[in-house]
This record gives C-alpha cells, structure tokens and sequence, in this order.
C-alpha cells in the first residue's frame, strides 16, 4: 500500500487511461514502470478492469418496433406545422400583440380618469354658473350690508308700506 | 466578385454525413435510415442514464427532430455521431435540470408491462449468465451495477457510457461534451474509481 500510496493523482488518471489505451509512449511506459514495482499498483489496475468489465451487464433496452416510423412521422408533421405558423403575418401579429394591449390598457386608463374627474372633481365653471343669482345682484347685496338689517327691515310692517307706497306709480 | 475557396470538409468520408446531406436535400429515406442506425444506441444510453425506459424513447426521439428541424442549414462541421452525441448529452442535461431523477428501474426480464421497451430481448447475456445460478447471480449483479452507476454524476454517467457503450476516445468523448480530453481523462477515473468502490465486493 506505500507503493500506491505514492501515486499522485495525475498517475491515478493515468491507471485509467493506460486500460483505455489513452496514453502515449512514454507515459505508457512510466505507468508500466510503476506497474511493476507495485503490486498495490496491479491489484488496483486489475480491480478497476474487473469493474468496468461488469458494466457489459447494464441493460441494452431496444426501441419499440415503430418507433423509427413514429419518428419520421413526427418530424413530417412539424415541418407542415411549422411554416403555417411561422407565416410572417402571424409574426407580426404576435410581436404586436403586447403593444397593443399596452396601448388599450392605457386607453382604457385615460377613459377612467377622464370620467373620475369630469364627475367628482369640480370645475371653476362650475362653481361659478351655481352661484350666478348671487353674482347677478352682487351690487345691490354690497349696498345692503348685512342680513341682519334686511331682518330687521322687514319687521318694520309700516314702513315697508310706506316705501312700496311711495314706490307705485 | 471575389469567392473565396473552401475545401471539402474532411468529414464528407463520413457515410452518416452523406445521409444527413441527402436528408438535407429533403430525401426522407435517409432520414429513416439515420433513425433505424442510432435509436437504439441512443435509447441505450439514455436509458442508463436516467433508469426510465419511456424517458430514454422520448429523449431520443428528440434527438432526432432536432437534427431534422435544423437539416436545412446543415454543415458537416464534424462526424455525424459526434454531432448527434452531442445533442442527446445537452438534452440529458436539460432533462435532469427540468425533470429531476425518476428513480424507475425496470431493467427485471419478466418486466413487460405497458412500456415499449423490450429489456429481455436485448440483453446478451454473457458465458457464465448461461447457468441457471449464475444467471440469478447475473440478475442481482446487474442491479448493483446499475445502482453503482446512479451513484456517478450526471456528466461522469454520460462519459462512462459514451466510453463503453460506443467505444469514444476521450477526445471524441471531450467533443461531445464540451470539454477537453484530459477533463474526460480525470472525469472517467474518478468515475471507474467510484465503481470500483461500490462494487469491489461483488468482484470475485
């Protein structure tokens, strides 16, 4: 074990690779230097060859009989498939489609804010038209003064009926 | 107009190039020529690759219309297996990212069932499997094996069974998988020194 214990991991791979038949020539013959002055070394190669040996028992499972004809089959089929799919129309169509729906999504959140604020927001002319009678006798309301004189004035029954008096032709 | 001369691609001595350059020039005959020749070898390996028989005819009918739906630009830029081995070791890599490992081992001989996958058929059993003994001693052998393999890495199984299944060199082994020959060389050796381990005891 101290002869292989000495193995460094490149002759490791290199144990591998002369099973294989991978090395050159002079590392061929390096490996097979060590291979023998090492039992350790030859009892390691014959284990690993023993052990690929038994890899011949893995399963070699064969296709289903009309697996070539399902295959050719399939692959027909996405040919005819493919070029009605792929028509440049239909391209176009789809790379516009998200646009589109941009477009419409954003349309569509215009319309809603439009709506919102013509309904609940109100506008300066709006205001204004509602309070038109005030604005009309807004002269005559500034020469009045104040509510509590027009209170006062119409208490005042005999003097009301002497002004309208005084007013009629 | 200048042209400029490229030489023949070396790999046109290749008798699968030429199918695939008639499958090109929408010969369909050659493509079932290329299907018949591969599927079973390549079932074979992803088979063992991923324990799923109905997997391993999925993937590798895969293989096969990717390599028909690119025919039209198809350039002979390697040997057609080399090309074709590299398309199933991408598509095992995606499938095990996609799909994760189904642990469905089915490799009995009295299994039948649905699937199409004739496991009995194909197996060639080896002179000492003839006994009656053996032969149970072979079955039991062969599902130590085949969990030994499940025990390497995705990338360590695709080498092995490159490498045994259709005899690559590591620098076929290392074009396929995008990778060089001495990473195939210290990826194969860590891989057979793991199966030694795990099945040093059932060696005799």
């Amino acid at each position: 074990m101290d002869k292989l214990a000495r193995l460094n991991s490149e002759d490791r791979d290199n144990l591998t690779a002369y099973l294989d038949g991978e090395l050159d020539e002079n590392v061929t013959r390096r490996i097979e230097s060590i291979l023998t002055s090492s039992s350790a070394a030859r009892n390691d190669v014959e284990l690993l060859a023993r052990t690929y040996d038994l890899l011949d028992l893995l399963p070699r499972p064969v296709g289903s009989q009309d697996f070539a004809e399902k295959t050719v089959a399939t692959a027909r089929l996405e040919s005819v498939r493919k070029p009605a799919l792929e028509g440049a129309w239909l391209k176009r169509v789809q790379q516009a489609i998200p646009l589109l729906m941009w477009s419409f999504a954003f349309l569509l959140a215009a319309c809603c804010g439009y709506l919102v604020t013509n309904q609940w927001v109100p506008r300066q002319d709006d205001l204004l038209l509602k309070d038109l009678p005030l604005i009309q006798n807004l002269d005559l309301y500034h020469e009045v003064g104040s509510v509590q004189f027009l209170e006062e004035l119409a208490a005042q029954r005999q003097l009301l009926e002497d002004i309208q008096g005084t007013g009629s032709p | 107009m200048s042209t400029t001369t490229v030489g023949p691609s070396p790999f046109l001595r290749d008798p699968d190039v030429q199918l695939m350059l008639r499958v090109r020039e929408g010969d369909e005959s050659a493509f079932t020529q290329l299907v018949l020749k591969y599927q079973d070898r390549l079932i074979g390996i992803f088979t063992n690759m991923f324990a799923d028989s109905a997997l391993a005819e999925d993937l590798t009918q895969e293989v096969f219309l990717r390599i028909y739906r690119v025919r039209l630009g198809y350039q002979p830029t390697a040997k057609f297996s080399t090309w074709m081995f590299q398309i199933a070791s991408n598509l095992a890599s995606n499938s095990r990212r996609a799909k994760g490992r189904k642990k469905e081992v089915q490799f009995s001989s009295s299994m039948s069932g649905s699937q199409s996958v004739h496991v009995g058929e194909a197996l060639v059993p080896d002179k000492s499997a003839l006994m009656p003994t053996r032969q149970f001693d072979s079955e039991e052998l062969r599902a130590f094996v085949v969990q030994a393999l499940e025990t390497l890495s995705e990338r360590q199984r695709m080498a092995i069974l490159l490498h045994k299944f259709e005899g690559l060199s590591y620098a076929e082994i290392g074009s396929i998988m995008e990778t060089t020959p001495q990473a195939i060389k210290s990826m194969l050796s860590r891989a057979r020194e793991h199966l030694r381990v795990a099945l040093e005891k059932y060696i005799g």
